[in-house]
């Protein structure tokens, strides 16, 4: 009587195995799921936590590079009903090309007097260019209607704005690390042929000539200026985007009401109400890691 | 145990004969071993090329092949409705009473599950590959078998780490999901007749020269082991897009006598390759059920393998040695491997696996 209580009343299975030879284990089904199952998963394993106040700092970027390109639309408004005249647009160009030396100047660790040189020599070689063929881009868009025109250059700086390169700049210094990927260059190009729309309905050679050195110098140059700019300081950077939106917005608000608002609101949403979104749904992400995955490669494959 | 009910099972895939691999091999064995135990089986597929209509195969076994072109990588164009007139007729003719669907990557596949299901049929899916859950298509293609597999009646799954995956990618309740491992015909792998001598080890390696079966791995690794061991040579078989990278490593370590590249292996001809060898050498990345491997083994060769997937769970450990996809790490395996291949008898490893 005292050994029935030891021993089992049924002898104990052995333990399920995660094997697929040796056929069926005994005791237990083929669709037997053991406690072990899922047990190498591994959830989130490279998700990042963000910060409100980080992400909100990040976002600067976007706001600042919107509000340059509304002062563009604003010196093209204005130059295309003749409120600005030819030699105040070339005054603003030498003044804009002057601060941007002079930030690069400041900023930058290793410029030496050569290398400014060489800058020099490339803008003026750009601005030669750009003033011989001035008379191509006057009669290019003639027999096209200014609808059309206007309709093309909106989608084209959507287009733009919707695939820029927000945190580093297509055109680089030299020596640097990464190359341009294919969506900056698209954008850069569909910048280009925005402003080459605008200075064709110009009427006179000038004209065109100063607002296409103007909006390439801005499209090809401020984010290098800018980078260079929140490199050097972040701090800097965030004043310096502070102080950009508040003129912006000073300036569309002299010329329209209703764009104002429509800025200010992008500009608030950008900044305040997209990181807050992001965050809040960044809590969903389920990102899924485990002895099924394709293995990675170690090395690089050189072709 | 009694006469048990005689089914009549229709076999959906877009990937069968004159198409080859896995699945086809697995749903034509199946589909044999179906019809040896009585029952009536009927196999539906897309046209190849101009065969299209009704053939009929070995044991009685039928295969719809119906007019339908493959757009992309063996797959019918999905067409969500396209499908069902020809589906009902089929079910309908050959009074099927259950339907049972290959490959989540079948379009076919999942259209017959859809449709058997509004006609009120038993429903079983196997799944045969690992998938991912991160790129563009992967998600896709998991929300269409979430859909496709919220009603089947049961799923089976070629190994625990596949059922781990499907589980994960389609919702299903784990208990609906059984493991059942690939098998492999033994009577057709047998070892050779009298033992290689060990002199000179040969490696085999016979595999689809693409990334996903880790053809890069091979290039790191066949010079290394070359350099390290004088009196190894290895016999590649296979054709593929990264063919080229494998020759280039040839030419530029001057191993063309220790190297020998055959080719694309008709399935016929794999065994008489594999009994040549000593040690058959796995490089893939990921793999659900490596059937190569248990082909190997069943020809008395030891296996070097990548521990991807489901590939741990195929043999037990002394008839594999595992080894991260790492070219070093493989390089101690086959290095191991070396040291235990004396005293591997083959005939006993066909036995085993037999």
């Amino acid at each position: 009587m005292d050994s029935s209580i030891n021993e089992n009343p049924s002898p104990t299975r052995p333990r399920w195995r995660k094997v697929a030879y040796g056929g069926m284990q005994p005791g237990f089904d083929d669709n037997h799921t053991d406690e072990t199952f899922l047990e190498a998963m591994v959830m989130n394993a490279n998700v990042v936590k963000r910060s409100m106040l980080k992400v909100m700092q990040d976002s600067v970027s976007i706001s600042q590079y919107l509000c340059i390109v509304a002062l563009v639309v604003l010196v093209w408004t204005c130059t295309l009903r003749s409120t600005l005249n030819e030699n105040t647009l070339l005054l603003l160009d030498v003044s804009l090309l002057g601060l941007g030396f002079l930030v690069l100047i400041l900023t930058a660790e290793m410029m030496s007097l050569n290398l400014l040189f060489h800058y020099f020599i490339n803008i003026s070689f750009f601005t030669t260019g750009l003033y011989v063929s001035a008379p191509i881009y006057q009669t290019l868009t003639r027999s096209i209607s200014s609808d059309s025109i206007w309709a093309v250059t909106v989608s084209l700086l959507i287009l733009h704005l919707f695939l820029h390169d927000y945190s580093g700049s297509t055109i680089r210094a030299p020596g640097a690390l990464k190359n341009p990927n294919l969506t900056s260059c698209i954008s850069l190009n569909a910048s280009v042929v925005a402003s080459v729309f605008i200075a064709s309905r110009l009427p006179s050679r000038i004209q065109v000539f100063a607002i296409m050195l103007f909006s390439l110098q801005v499209f090809l140059f401020a984010p290098l200026v800018t980078y260079c700019i929140k490199k050097y300081s972040f701090q800097l950077h965030l004043w310096f985007s502070f102080g950009l939106m508040v003129l912006t917005l000073a300036f569309v608000y002299m010329l329209h009401r209703l764009l104002f608002v429509l800025l200010l609101g992008l500009l608030v949403f950008v900044t305040v109400v997209c990181p807050y979104w992001l965050i809040r749904i960044q809590e969903y992400k389920f990102e899924i890691n485990g002895p099924w995955d394709e293995a990675k490669l170690c090395f690089d494959i050189t072709e | 145990m009694g006469d048990q009910k005689r089914h009549r099972i229709l076999m959906v895939s877009d990937f069968f004969y004159p198409n080859f691999g896995g699945v086809e091999n697995h749903i034509y064995y199946l589909s044999q071993c179906l019809l040896k135990l009585g029952h009536k089986v009927v196999v539906l597929t897309h046209a190849y090329g101009n065969r299209s209509g009704v053939r009929y195969m070995t044991g009685r076994l039928k295969v719809y092949y119906i007019p339908w072109k493959p757009f992309l990588m063996q797959n019918t164009l999905p067409t969500f409705y396209g499908t069902l007139p020809i589906m009902r007729t089929i079910l309908i003719r050959e009074k099927i009473s259950l339907v049972h669907g290959h490959q989540a990557f079948s379009t076919l596949c999942h259209e017959a599950l859809m449709h058997a299901r509004t006609m009120g049929y038993k429903v079983v899916f196997t799944d045969h590959s690992l998938y991912g859950f991160a790129d563009v298509g992967s998600i896709h293609m998991n929300k269409v078998l979430q859909f496709t597999l919220a009603d089947v009646s049961q799923a089976i799954c070629v190994s625990h780490t596949s059922k781990e995956n499907t589980v994960l990618r389609s919702g299903l309740p784990p208990e609906k999901v059984f493991v059942i491992p690939n098998a492999v015909d033994t009577a057709m792998f047998t070892p050779a007749p009298e033992k290689l001598s060990h002199n000179e080890i040969v490696i085999i390696v016979i595999s689809r020269l693409v990334y996903r079966k880790g053809a890069d791995l091979l290039v790191e690794v066949i010079p290394e082991i070359c350099r390290l061991f004088s009196n190894v040579r290895f016999i590649v078989g296979g054709d593929g897009p990264k063919r080229v990278r494998l020759e280039e490593m040839r030419e530029k370590n001057s191993l063309q006598d220790r190297v020998e590249m055959l080719g694309a292996v008709p399935h016929a001809r794999v065994r008489s390759v594999l009994i040549s060898g000593h040690i058959f050498l796995n490089s893939s990345l990921t793999e659900a059920f490596c059937i190569a491997i248990l082909e190997a083994a069943s020809c008395g060769l030891l296996t070097v393998s990548t521990r991807v997937g489901g590939v741990p769970e195929v043999l037990p450990d002394d008839m594999i040695v595992l080894a991260e996809p790492d070219p070093s790490d493989m390089v101690r395996a086959i290095r191991k491997a070396i040291s235990i291949l004396p005293k591997i008898d083959p005939q006993v490893m066909h036995l085993r696996v037999s």
